[in-house]
């Protein structure tokens, strides 16, 4: 079986338990990200894999083969660092030619390896420049490179664009999702950004507290999070979460808001009790009749393709609601909210999303 | 990280070998043996016999002992505090410059640090000497009869504690600049805006924030002095050795001209409890005045 | 202290400024008069009055002891032992401070304890144990004997420890991601990463061992093996109260280590800065 799989893996960091018995697969080719906000393990279970991080119980498979004993060159997966760690005194070439000198390839075979990695990654001029005389974006093309020629089974990407600026970002995201068809082999992206994950993950692996959260695509973690963590996580601005109370009356399901207001769910096998109830802010209309709760708009976000609006309900609470662009609201009017049921989450007070079991 | 424990022990011992076989070769096997041998009866070079702390207890009886001690510690006080002030109004002096002047400056007060001590000696000699020294004429000048200034004895020291000081400030001086320049600018421009004057900026703000550095200055001067031979030597050549003992050159008088090994190695014992000690309080001293500033 | 403000004239600042050039000039007068009293013939060096420029300049002396004493001798001793220490220093110190810095290995602690410890211990109070040492191994009078005793400077592997150090992790990492072994850790990553440390240490030992006086004046006794440094302290039939002539020898032997430093100024600086801040 090819591709990436960590079964039952742990470590700790003296007495303290840090990553639990934790699995997780990957498929052969596939671009997965693992994002989670800071000391959430994600690089942590990155290194793991690279060798940089002993795994102290449970087993790591690369490629059908057993690694979790092997030394971090010997796994046969190459590692683009945050901050690069080029070889600040070899030039480019010497620089990805490094590794392939240390296992002893031929000369032949690592000179026609650093050119087609230069050509896929546009750098042939930069071959004999030393990284000092490079910009930001150009000695990333490095790192990455450096990893190419090593022909891994697999890239890891350790925050990769955290180190540059907001337009080169975009840019290079890009760039790399090209890359990743072009090459075709296994990725493992680590970052804390959302839209980096969302835009870039074939598959997401959300982590809190060295724990996955969930585990799915882009589009299923957006529109079904499993966790009350991932639904505040992903998306922005943030879901609106806050408390209700569930009743049962009669066979219909009510969800008592803080302000009073009571909606109906759509569900009858919950038990009553309370719970988070969490709606985005696109799922949060502006309406005339039939509104669910209604308030005052304290703040107006105009975005060019939608307006966002603040709204404080009755109890002092905050929701916020999506609008057109061309919205006419303006703050200190007194609006009307209706909740699209079907896009309604309840999270139990364990975090878990109850309508998804 | 993974890492093979097995593979880097070995390394590391490869690595290590060269220096730990020559570190114990010259430093603690000699230092054993000066502990094993303060204890005997014994020559320079060959064996002796065991006479336990006779060569400690001797000691309190040795007026040459005394002498060096005296000479020692007078020494140091002529060196150590006046040399370290030297430095540092040299160095507020050199701070104040810029661009090729301050380099030029600074290499004059410099290079007599960088000449061995030998070369140091043939200058002041000649400076000094009591025929056809260019100083003499200072004598002249003021009224004096001339001086053959090393081989009176009163003049020896603060002699060889003026061409000390003159030798080796230069090393302070670049430890007082390293310090003057981590005083960031602003706290400058602060105190001129608050009307200070420059003695004021001096003691309020210099001196404080200086004080590690002159702290560090004080030991290592300290630390070096108590072990001075050269100069003492070479100046007493021709002269009256024996009353311008020091320390080391007593150990060195008794290994190397009465042949008196164990003798010598018990003199060098007590001087490296002395070093030690006045490190220890040195280090205390200075951590007092530290918090009382 | 640079007062120079808008508004202020700068009368004070100036004086000091004066001060400290002339402080400057008279500090180094000693240096000057030995050099130009060794280009002055002799009966001129021994006239009652000051004269600072010589009547008669005249390299004779210099001729005298390049030609007629060991000084060339001297000169290739000083050389070879002074390439020795450092050599023999900077190598073992980078290794060891290197295994101490980047890798495991039981005692290493203790060592490093050891070596901090060794630098309470003065090197003065070692000359006799050292002179037997030396002598029981048949290397008196020889450059090995010479060099030995001076390896001892701790400061030096302290240094390399601490630089090793600071290279990011991410160095590291990336190394053993390229499958390079410990060896060439060392010798592609790290040391080149450090170069400018290894010139500073090195300049600096030279000097140090060039300069040393104690050590090699009670190893060597027969005059064609001694440094320069002892040599000219100690062979003085050859110069005779020759003062000028005394005066050349001790500038060819000052000479050279005047040059490295005049050439190599921020290298030295540094490096003693550095050793210095160890020792603190």
């Amino acid at each position: 079986m090819t591709g990436i799989s960590l079964k039952n893996v742990s470590k700790s960091y003296g007495a303290v338990k840090v990553i639990d018995n934790l699995s997780l697969e990957i498929n052969d080719g596939e671009l997965i990200v693992f994002l989670g906000p800071s000391g959430s393990g994600k690089s942590t279970l990155l290194r793991m894999i690279a060798g940089l991080e002993t795994i102290d119980d449970g087993s790591l498979f690369i490629g059908g083969e057993q690694s979790h004993h092997l030394a971090p060159g010997q796994r046969n997966v190459a590692m683009v660092f945050q901050n690069y760690a080029l070889y600040p005194h070899m030039t480019v070439r010497e620089n990805m030619e490094f590794g392939l000198k240390n296992i002893k390839l031929s000369n032949d075979e690592i000179n026609q390896r650093v050119l087609n990695a230069a050509r896929i990654l546009e750098m042939d001029a930069l071959l004999d420049r030393r990284p000092s005389q490079l910009s930001g974006g150009q000695r990333q093309r490095v790192a990455i490179g450096r990893a190419i020629v090593k022909k891994p089974a697999a890239f890891l990407f350790d925050e990769p664009l955290s180190n540059l600026d907001a337009a080169l970002r975009v840019r290079t995201r890009v760039e790399l999702s090209q890359l990743h068809q072009t090459v075709k082999s296994t990725m493992i992206y680590v970052t804390h950004d959302q839209t980096e994950a969302m835009t870039l993950g074939e598959r997401i692996v959300i982590l809190n507290e060295c724990r996955i959260e969930q585990i799915g695509t882009p589009m299923e973690i957006y529109t079904t999070p499993r966790t009350r963590f991932v639904a505040g996580f992903i998306g922005s601005p943030s879901m609106n979460i806050f408390p209700v109370e569930l009743t049962k009356t009669k066979n219909k399901l009510e969800a008592k808001l803080p302000d009073g207001n009571k909606i109906s769910i759509a569900h009858d096998t919950l038990a009553s009790g309370e719970y988070d109830l969490g709606i985005r802010p696109e799922a949060v209309s502006i309406t005339s009749e039939g509104a669910d709760c209604q308030g005052i708009v304290r703040v107006v976000e105009r975005l060019g393709d939608r307006t966002l609006v603040y709204v404080e309900l009755t109890d002092r609470s905050q929701i916020i609601a999506q609008d057109l662009g061309t919205s006419t609201i303006v703050v200190g009017d007194r609006v009307h909210l209706a909740f699209d049921s079907r896009r309604i989450h309840l999270f139990n007070k364990n975090g878990i999303n109850a309508l998804l079991s | 990280m993974l890492r093979n424990y097995r593979r880097e022990t070995f390394v590391a011992m490869i690595l290590i070998t060269p220096f730990v076989a020559i570190y114990g070769l010259i430093f603690i096997y000699p230092t054993i043996d000066m502990f094993m041998l303060s204890f005997q009866k014994a020559p320079l070079i060959g064996d002796g016999k065991w006479v336990g702390i006779d060569n400690y207890t001797r000691l309190g009886s040795d007026r040459k002992f005394d002498t060096a001690i005296w000479n020692t510690a007078y020494f140091v006080a002529l060196s150590v505090v006046p040399g370290t002030f030297v430095a540092l109004f040299i160095s507020l002096g050199i701070y104040r410059l810029s661009g090729r002047v301050q380099a030029f400056v600074l290499a004059l007060f410099f290079l007599p640090y960088i000449l061995p001590v030998s070369v140091v000696y043939r200058i002041w000699d000649w400076t000094l000497n009591f025929q056809f020294g260019i100083a003499m004429h200072l004598f002249d000048w003021i009224g004096f009869d001339r001086i053959p200034i090393f081989k009176v004895t009163g003049w020896f020291m603060p002699a060889v504690a003026l061409v000390t000081i003159w030798w080796t400030a230069g090393f302070s001086i670049l430890l007082f600049l390293a310090g003057l320049r981590a005083i960031p600018a602003e706290i400058y421009e602060a105190s001129a805006l608050d009307n200070a004057s420059r003695w004021q900026t001096f003691r309020k703000i210099t001196w404080p924030l200086l004080w590690p550095v002159t702290a560090l200055v004080l030991t290592i001067q300290l630390i070096s002095q108590l072990k001075i031979f050269d100069q003492v030597y070479l100046f007493s050549t021709g002269g009256r050795p024996n009353d311008n003992l020091v320390m080391v050159y007593y150990i060195f008088q008794r290994a190397f001209v009465n042949n008196h090994g164990g003798r010598a190695a018990a003199i060098a014992m007590v001087l490296f409890i002395i070093v030690i000690v006045v490190s220890v309080l040195n280090f205390q001293l200075m951590r007092f005045v530290e918090k009382k500033q | 202290m640079n007062a120079q403000y808008a508004g202020k004239i700068n009368f004070i600042g100036g004086i000091i400024t004066l001060i400290t050039i002339c402080a400057a000039v008279l500090w180094a007068f000693p240096i000057y008069w030995g050099i130009i009293s060794s280009l002055k013939p002799e009966d001129e060096v021994v006239r009652p009055f000051i004269e600072l420029w010589p009547d008669t300049l005249t390299f004779q002396h210099y001729w005298f002891a390049l030609t007629q004493t060991q000084i060339g001798r001297w000169y290739v001793n000083s050389i070879g032992t002074a390439v020795g220490v450092t050599f023999l220093t900077v190598t073992t110190s980078m290794f060891a401070g290197y295994a101490i810095s980047q890798l495991t290995f039981p005692f290493r602690r203790t060592l490093y304890w050891i070596i901090l410890a060794s630098f309470m211990v003065p090197t003065q109070v070692l000359i006799i144990n050292h002179f037997v040492l030396i002598a029981n191994l048949g290397l008196l009078n020889s450059w090995a004997g010479i060099i030995l005793p001076q390896l001892i400077h701790p400061v030096i592997i302290i240094i390399y420890k601490q630089f090793f150090d600071q290279v990011p992790k991410d160095f590291r990492e990336a190394a053993v991601m390229d499958n390079a072994g410990e060896f060439r850790i060392l010798f592609k990553v790290y040391m080149p990463l450090n170069w400018g440390v290894t010139t500073a240490v090195s300049i600096v030992t030279f000097i140090w061992s060039w300069n040393a006086f104690l050590w090699p004046f009670l190893a060597v006794t027969k005059t064609e093996l001694m440094t320069i440094t002892v040599g000219i302290t100690q062979v003085n039939d050859a110069f005779g109260v020759y003062y000028a002539r005394q005066l050349s020898a001790a500038v060819l032997a000052g000479f050279p280590v005047a040059l490295a430093y005049l050439l190599f100024q921020r290298k030295v600086t540094e490096a003693i800065t550095l050793s210095a801040g160890i020792k603190g």
